[in-house]
């Protein structure tokens, strides 16, 4: 690969992780409005198309608790001790907080696009 | 036992979390984050083998591990964000700053530089101190700065980039064997070994020649042993109790460490008293732990008797000593053991069963 090609590559897949970020956490607070653990969880993020490695989720899951957006409990399930995270009623209001400017970027940024 | 042979396939998730820990900083955090990661890749397996309807071998788990990423990068990614050095590289580069600081700069000031100050210092031992610490400290203020320097530059060459793609779960070092309990037979040799010497600790006053041997026909015991008989006799009872919990609660990890360190305190405590009590001198003489019997004091060979509990004294006082400088050690060793064993704890306490290597 040439070193322009190379660095096009590069500023791409640092935009794009910046564009995910915002959207996976949005993504895994809605999931979270019920109850699960994350495997679950990353399943249905990979069942809608959000493909999310374990390497990201946990961190993430770890840094919204602590924030106090999500609360989280260990418990036993098929004798196997899982950690099963939901929204708490702080993280309920901010994550509509959060869906309505979600909203309305997309609907400036459909316009945008049709407009250019 | 090979890894590439081990029987059971799922023993590679139990080593690919080993190796992933190994990278990951010791907190709890962390161990919880590997927690849910072992919960994770247990789930897919599952999963994968309610798909196929067969349980998964070696090959299928390596996939699976594979796709994870190798853990090096896994714990980048699970560990705290780093900037200067990034997230795939500074397990590696704290790691090997560890090894160069702790484990080759300080034993090479300490037993080589220190003595080799000291001998040019005429063993001045205040400058000698003074210098190898000041040579130290910008000794490893260089260290710490190439290696900085190093990664840096890896960092941003990406000369790890494919480290990603190269590993190999087979490859994972196989799993280390869970923490030792406290020995069943060493804790069972002890106790015996004790109620032996109580025995024999309680029959020594009435038959001085379990401890004197022939010599008890001319020695009697000093003051020395009619003020330490009885602490000393409290101290076998109470070790012979510790061990006999500890044998009892076996379960109980933390016991035996930190009753042995009281007991060897409560040791060292008294045996500096003992030396303390047996350097008193009597009417000018110094006869502390035995001293010749009254019925031999006229015997033409009270000469020859008062040089053989010379001999006894001073024999009795050096083995004292050299109690009390193993005591020492011992017990820097039990902290040490102690530390380890709490700051352990403190990382597992709230581990739950799923990170548990079976």
């Amino acid at each position: 690969m040439s070193n322009g090609s190379q660095a096009t590559t590069e500023v791409f897949e640092n935009l794009k992780l910046e564009l995910r970020r915002g959207c996976l956490t949005l993504a895994v607070l809605t999931q979270l409005r019920s109850e699960r653990y994350g495997y679950t969880l990353r399943k249905a993020l990979a069942d809608d198309g959000l493909e999310i490695d374990e390497g990201t989720l946990y961190p993430l899951l770890r840094r919204l608790e602590s924030q106090g957006l999500l609360v989280s409990q260990w418990r036993e399930e098929d004798k196997r001790n899982k950690r099963f995270y939901r929204l708490s009623p702080m993280g309920e209001q901010i994550l509509e907080q959060l869906l309505g400017e979600w909203q309305r970027i997309n609907t400036s940024l459909s316009k945008i696009l049709q407009e250019a | 036992m090979s890894p590439s042979s081990s029987r059971n396939p799922l023993d590679l998730v139990d080593r690919y979390l080993q190796a992933v820990r190994f990278w990951l900083p010791k907190t709890r955090r962390q161990e919880d984050l590997l927690a849910e990661l072992g919960e994770d890749l247990r789930s897919q397996i599952e999963d994968k083998e309610s798909e196929l309807g067969h349980a998964l071998g070696k090959d299928e788990i390596s996939e699976i591990l594979k796709r994870c990423g190798a853990p090096m990068v896994v714990a980048s990614r699970l560990g705290p964000r780093r900037h200067l050095i990034g997230p795939t590289l500074f397990p590696v580069y704290e790691f090997v700053l560890k090894m160069v600081l702790l484990w080759i700069l300080v034993p090479v000031f300490i037993f080589i530089v220190g003595p080799a100050t000291l001998a040019s210092t005429n063993g001045d031992w205040g400058k000698t101190a003074l210098v190898t610490l000041g040579n130290l400290w910008s000794g490893s203020f260089v260290a710490a700065g190439i290696i900085t320097l190093v990664f840096g530059i890896l960092e941003r060459t990406h000369a790890i980039a494919d480290i990603n793609c190269k590993w190999d779960p087979s490859s994972l070092p196989p799993l280390q064997k869970p923490e030792r309990r406290t020995s069943f037979v060493q804790t069972i040799c002890e106790l015996a070994f004790n109620v032996f010497g109580l025995v024999w600790l309680l029959l020594v006053p009435n038959h001085p020649f379990l401890i004197l041997g022939p010599a008890a026909a001319f020695l009697k015991f000093g003051p020395f042993w009619y003020t330490f008989y009885v602490p000393v006799v409290l101290l076998t009872v109470a070790v012979i109790v510790r061990l006999a919990v500890a044998l009892a609660r076996s379960q109980w990890t933390a016991f035996p460490l930190w009753s042995q360190l009281l007991q060897t305190a409560v040791s060292l405590i008294l045996v500096h008293y003992m030396i303390q009590a047996a350097g008193y001198t009597v009417h000018g003489e110094w006869h502390p732990f035995v001293t010749i019997a009254d019925d031999v004091r006229s015997s033409e060979q009270f000469v020859r008797f008062t040089k053989i509990a010379a001999i006894v004294n001073v024999a009795l006082m050096i083995s004292l000593v050299c109690t009390w400088v193993g005591l020492c050690i011992g017990g820097a060793v039990q902290v040490w053991e102690l530390l380890k064993h709490i700051r352990k704890q403190g990382t597992v306490s709230q581990q739950p069963a799923s990170v548990q290597l079976r």
